[in-house]
């Protein structure tokens, strides 16, 4: 897709310079707490100091043998609670903006055509990754680059996951997806679209089909509902649903449906908010945000929380749908809200929501978008019949190795953790990594 | 603390400025339409563009500039190959009518340049008939292409002094001999302009250097048509070099010259330090081409809430107040020691100074990785300070001196065990 406006693409990041005199206002720690406070262990410690002593390839060398997606993590990770939470600059004012350096450098690898990562010689295995999202992806690249062959399964038309069908593009734009794409092909990895390991048994199969282990990193496309049989409701959406359509060719067209129109937006977590920002950057009427809690009990980031006011979104908080309202057309023309107060804290800590009687009305809307949670695909489980797996259908593995209840099949991001980061996913892809390593030397010997 | 109106007038060589601060020849001072809005910003003085006769043409390489940046920081340092005036004597002259006219309380002194007695004679005349207060000769521009000028003059005392007596000879106001830096003893060249009959001297010019070679040209900057040279550097990186320059020549009783200082001021604090440390005037370039005129402005508040805070009222007062302080180093009681001491609630947790206490110093520290904190074994600290140095939270590591009896520890000798193999003979 071509850049066309600040919707399909992101703002501009520090340049080479910028990034310079931030770095240049790091103390540089001894066992540095940024590094430590990385999932992924992208180790900004070593590269800010790297880019302090001007020694640039070697700090993107760092960023990139460390986490293939370092560029997409500079970008979407919650780095306040992460690399910076630990910072000492707070001390003497604020943490250094290291999701900002990270993503500088390796922008800056692309301008100057940095190739900073190496292939060992070829090795005779041959690896199944099933799912490009950043587990995948991430598992893929440290094997490539040990010289194993990887094949990468996606049943979707392109890679990336969520980073390319959820994430909404002025946040992360397709043009740096693709040229973190290209750092992951020039590893040799082939990546096979279009082609969804399932059925049943369809993932242990792989082990029969000349690969001599699997990674599952199917993530979660499932969406929990609010109604379990909802049947057709003309403008009822899922967030995996609204999200995708705004990645592919028909952007124009959905920009076209919803023009004039009043979104509500049901979720008080980070995919609503990317549902209800990206419905009102859209330019849309009217987008409602229906939460049943209050603002600062939504699982949300508080960063997201306060640019979905900005975007002027309304919140409709202490609200909990209990019905659609469909016209005999079978369109939807609102939804039926009571309002709620809270009570006693529930199992997550948080105080639960408690329906106030007779206080139902209706918020009229043309479009309603659920995301209230992703989950795993219900059918998931039948790919891989001998894994075992929670009640959630989520992947069981031992943290260590990534390792799943059968020998050679491996599980990281999304359909293991649950919901979960980008930096999470890759760090997971690292691990099973060297676990199908370990556990291939093993079968040698 | 009330701005309180201070008079930082000072008499330097008879001749009276409004302050101290004067702009020193260079591209800032090449016009006068340039150097009418430097008074207006407030400097006291200028010396205008080193003159030069007509004799020979003069071109500017292009570009004739580098910057020397330090990380983001920009130009802690300038390169330059500039050479003297490129404008015609009259139109020069011309200037000095207008800035006379127009600004008759600020002092105009005209730098030049001549490569031969007569032109030296001439071109001192020729200032002083047409406004000149003061006259400062150049003796030690650093990458004049022609021979028997610039630094090349600096380094000979003869010519020195005999240009510095020819000069004197021709006109009646004041002479400065302006020195350069690239020689070991200022003081020598300085007694020769003395002998000669220098009123004053001025110091230092650039220092030759090379900050920036290219990468992919091998060549250094600037580069000018392909080629690179060994240049003038100016601009806080020479500031140590000139207060050094300064304070030999404030302390040598033989010269008992006034002086007027340069090199890396940017700042009120830049010029005290030269003040304190003997300069009644002090010049600048590289912090307007950094900054702009608008510096001055700094200066003057800067150096008057000094002062008022300290009741002065004469900036004369602080002409040489460093120097009594100022010693060889055999003067240092060797007996006195001391440590490094932390105000550890302070602390921030980066440990910045453990690694350089560890790589560079006494290995003094202990690190609680739990807490992220040192703690200092004081018997081992060399007193050195490089913790303080690195240390971000200012006051937080400062210095205590230990009693008379206090012991360090002997640095340890890991080669213990390896006597028999030593190779010294004071040892058998
Ligand atoms: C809307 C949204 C916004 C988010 N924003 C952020 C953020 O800002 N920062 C952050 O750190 N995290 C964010 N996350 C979370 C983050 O995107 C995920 O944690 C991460 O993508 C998980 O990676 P994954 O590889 O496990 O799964 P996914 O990204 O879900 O990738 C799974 C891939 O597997 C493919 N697949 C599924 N089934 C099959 C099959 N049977 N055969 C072949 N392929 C299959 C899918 O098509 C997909 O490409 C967000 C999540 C969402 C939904
Ligand atoms: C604290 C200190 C002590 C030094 N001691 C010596 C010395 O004993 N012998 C020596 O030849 N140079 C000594 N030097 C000079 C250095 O070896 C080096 O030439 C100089 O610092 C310039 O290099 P640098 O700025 O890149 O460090 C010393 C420098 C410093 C800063
Ligand atoms: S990957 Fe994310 S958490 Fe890790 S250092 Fe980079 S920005 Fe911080």
């Amino acid at each position: 897709m071509k850049k066309t406006d600040d919707f399909t693409c992101m703002t501009k990041g520090f340049d080479l310079d910028q990034a310079m005199a931030e770095a240049e206002r790091c103390l540089l720690c001894y066992d540095a707490p940024c590094s430590k406070g990385c999932p992924a262990e992208t180790d900004p410690g070593t590269f800010i100091r790297k880019l302090r002593l001007k020694n640039v390839t070697g700090a993107i060398r760092t960023i990139k043998e460390n986490n293939i997606l370092g560029g997409a993590c500079g970008v979407l990770c919650p780095a306040s609670r992460l690399c910076e939470k630990g910072c000492c600059a707070s001390g003497i004012g604020r943490p250094i903006e290291i999701g900002k350096i990270q993503r500088a450098l390796v922008e800056h690898s692309w301008t100057r055509n940095l190739q900073v990562l190496e292939k060992s010689a070829a090795r005779n295995e041959k690896i199944a990754v099933v799912g490009s999202g950043p587990a995948g992806l991430s598992c893929a690249a440290e094997l490539a680059k040990e010289g194993y062959g990887v094949t990468l399964f996606e049943a979707r038309p392109e890679p990336g996951g969520v980073i390319r069908y959820g994430v909404p593009s002025y946040r992360f734009d397709l043009d740096f997806l693709e040229r973190e794409l290209a750092d992951l092909k020039a590893l040799e990895v082939e990546i096979r679209c279009n082609e969804p390991v399932e059925g049943q048994g369809g993932a242990e199969k792989l082990l029969q089909t000349g690969y001599s282990a699997v990674f599952l990193a199917t993530g979660l496309w499932g969406t929990q509902r609010l109604k379990a049989d909802t049947g057709q409701i003309g403008g009822l959406y899922t967030s995996v649903e609204f999200l995708a359509s705004l990645r592919d060719q028909n952007l124009a067209q959905v920009r076209q449906q919803l023009a004039g129109k009043t979104v509500t937006v049901v979720g008080g977590g980070s995919v609503a908010m990317d549902c209800a920002e990206a419905a009102a950057k859209l330019g849309v009427k009217d987008v409602h945000l229906v939460y049943r809690r209050s603002f600062s009990l939504m699982p949300a980031e508080k960063e997201e929380r306060i640019e979905v006011l900005d975007a002027g979104v309304h919140l409709q908080l202490l609200n909990q749908p209990v019905d659609f309202i469909v016209n005999d057309k079978g369109d939807i023309q609102g939804v039926k809200l009571v309002r709620t107060c809270l009570g006693e804290p529930d199992s997550s800590g948080r105080r639960s929501p408690e329906a106030i009687p007779d206080s139902e009305w209706v918020l009229e809307t043309d479009i309603v978008i659920e995301a209230i949670g992703n989950q795993a695909l219900a059918d998931s489980p039948q790919w891989y019949p001998n894994v075992q797996v929670n009640e959630q259908r989520l992947v069981q593995v031992d943290s260590d190795s990534g390792q799943t209840s059968v020998a050679g099949i491996f599980a990281g991001g999304d359909i293991v953790r649950g919901p979960a980061l980008v930096v999470e996913a890759v760090q997971d892809g690292k691990i099973a990594a060297r676990g199908i390593m370990k556990y291939l030397a093993g079968k040698d010997v | 603390m009330a701005k309180k109106q201070i008079d930082l007038s000072i008499d330097f060589c008879g001749v009276k400025f409004n302050n101290p601060f004067l702009l020193s020849s260079s591209p800032v001072s090449n016009s006068a339409e340039m150097v009418a809005e430097a008074f207006e910003a407030g400097w006291s003085g200028v010396a205008f563009k080193t003159l030069n006769s007509d004799r020979v043409r003069i071109v500017h390489p292009s570009p004739r500039m580098n910057p020397y940046h330090y990380g983001s920081k920009r130009l802690v340092g300038l390169q330059n190959v500039e050479q003297i005036s490129d404008r015609p004597l009259k139109d020069n002259l011309l200037d000095f009518l207008y800035l006379k006219k127009n600004y008759p309380d600020r002092v105009l002194i005209s730098s030049i340049m001549g490569f031969s007695n007569e032109e030296w004679a001439y071109l001192a005349k020729a200032s002083e008939d047409n406004g000149a207060d003061m006259l400062e000769l150049n003796f030690s521009c650093p990458h004049m292409t022609i021979e028997g000028s610039g630094h090349k003059v600096g380094q000979a005392n003869h010519l020195i002094e005999k240009f510095t007596e020819t000069v004197k000879k021709a006109v009646s106001i004041p002479v400065l001999a302006k020195m350069t830096p690239n020689i070991t003893d200022m003081t020598e060249p300085a007694l020769y302009a003395k002998q000669g009959g220098a009123d004053a001297i001025a110091a230092i010019n650039t220092v030759r250097g090379i900050s920036q070679i290219g990468l992919d040209d091998w060549t250094a900057r600037p580069k000018v048509t392909g080629v690179g040279a060994i240049s003038g550097t100016s601009g806080p990186a020479v500031k140590p070099i000139g207060l050094r320059f300064i304070a030999d020549l404030a302390k040598c009783e033989q010269l008992g010259l006034p002086l007027s200082g340069q090199g890396g001021i940017e700042t009120w604090i830049d010029a005290l330090e030269y003040m304190l440390l003997g300069s009644t005037t002090v010049q600048v370039t590289t912090g307007i081409i950094h900054y702009g005129y608008r510096i001055v402005e700094d200066m003057i508040e800067g150096l008057s809430d000094y002062m008022a805070e300290r009741d002065m009222t004469r900036v004369a007062d602080l002409v040489g107040k460093a120097l009594p302080n100022l010693q060889d180093t055999d003067k240092f009681d060797l007996d006195r020691q001391g440590t490094a001491q932390y105000d550890i609630d302070r602390c921030i947790g980066c440990g910045q100074c453990l690694i350089v206490c560890n790589d560079s110093a006494g290995q003094a520290l202990e690190w609680d990785a739990e807490k992220r904190r040192p703690s200092l074994i004081e018997d081992k600290c060399l007193s050195c300070m490089v913790c303080s140095f690195v240390c971000p939270v200012s006051g937080l590591i400062t210095y205590k001196e230990q009693p008379k009896t206090w012991q360090r520890q002997e640095t340890e000798v890991m080669g213990k065990d390896l006597e028999d193999q030593l190779k010294l003979e004071a040892c058998k």
